[in-house]
């Protein structure tokens, strides 16, 4: 099967990236959260709560892998399983049982890396990857000076807010990116290594902003329209109303 | 129901057939529908529409598990169709 090489380093890259050390999280706590991403689709309670017409009438607990803190596994299930379904109250459930809003964004970024990959490797024939390895170290702790609160739950971090010391998660100069702070563009950026880490994925297998919008001509061996189709069928499968 | 007939987009029907057979995650669903693909289209198609499919696959979460809104401009340029296909009535389903 020949690739593009750029959708295939940039999955390698973001693979590898699960293990290294974080921003809040250690290595070892990003790879139980991707193998706990896997993990989630076997889970009896993530099942019942999907085929109910709402997820707070089936009880029970989760069935998970054992090395996470349960607001953790919860998070990871729900994202994997039933994110069409997820709203402000529950994420305050979370932060009530002492989620971190900084770790959650973290957490998002692997789960979202860990399905993107696995749904591609799926989809073109290929078998799942192992897990990577983790690295060593202790997560930097350091949040953008300034992140402020909105649009979403969590506080974000605006182009014109970043700092001399944030990396440059909107814009290289040189590029490639090019990310003009969208609350899509923001909805990771209180940790930016993680929207880095996802962003950096995403582009080569969509395509960057200024690609989406040129359409005089295609990026792809699928057309735009095609393209655009295809985005939307999975936004509706997941309902996702963004 | 098929629901992929008109949509004026070229293999619309293995298209879509291939994305909801990849987000719900069973193999051999997905191996039929991309057989069912690479016979109308070519490996290079197939493979950037699956990887399409798993990044909005992806992406789509990070917008449902962060609670980010619509920017008001999107918003008020869609009003007419979101109520239409019922896009707007989903944050009522949320918990």
């Amino acid at each position: 099967m020949r690739m593009r090489a750029d959708l295939m380093q940039a999955q390698d890259a973001a693979w590898h990236a699960i293990g290294a050390q974080g921003t809040w999280r250690t290595g070892a706590d990003r790879v139980a959260i991707a193998a706990e991403t896997r993990h989630a689709l076997q889970c009896p309670l993530c099942a019942a709560r999907r085929t109910a017409l709402s997820p707070a009438m089936a009880e029970g607990e989760h069935t998970s892998l054992g090395q996470l803190a349960a607001a953790d596994v919860e998070a990871v299930h729900r994202i994997r399983t039933d994110s069409g379904r997820l709203g402000r109250a529950w994420f305050d459930r979370l932060r009530g049982a002492g989620m971190q809003d900084e770790a959650y964004v973290e957490l998002v970024s692997i789960v979202v890396v860990t399905v993107a990959i696995d749904t591609f490797r799926l989809a073109v024939g290929l078998d799942p990857l192992p897990l990577p390895a983790a690295q060593p170290g202790e997560p930097t702790r350091r949040r953008p000076r300034g992140a402020r609160p909105g649009p979403g739950w969590t506080a974000s971090l605006s182009p014109a807010d970043r700092c001399d010391d944030d990396p440059d998660l909107f814009r290289e100069h040189p590029g490639p990116r090019e990310r003009f702070g969208a609350n899509i563009h923001l909805a990771l950026s209180l940790v930016p290594e993680s929207m880095m880490h996802w962003w950096d994925l995403f582009e080569p297998m969509y395509q960057t902003g200024p690609q989406m919008r040129d359409f005089t001509r295609d990026f792809r061996a699928i057309s735009h329209p095609q393209i655009e189709m295809l985005a939307a069928r999975v936004a509706a499968l997941n309902q996702c109303e963004y | 129901m098929d629901t992929t007939a008109h949509v004026g987009v070229a293999h619309a029907r293995e298209l879509l057939a291939f994305a909801d057979a990849a987000v719900s995650f069973d193999p051999e669903t997905t191996a039929q529908a991309r057989d069912a693909l690479l016979a109308c289209t070519d490996e290079a198609a197939m493979i950037d529409a699956a990887a399409v499919i798993a990044g909005f696959n992806g992406i789509t979460r990070i917008a449902d598990a962060t609670g980010i809104p619509l920017e008001d401009a999107k918003a008020a340029d869609t009003a007419s169709w979101r109520v239409a296909l019922g896009i707007d009535r989903m944050p009522a389903h949320k918990f």
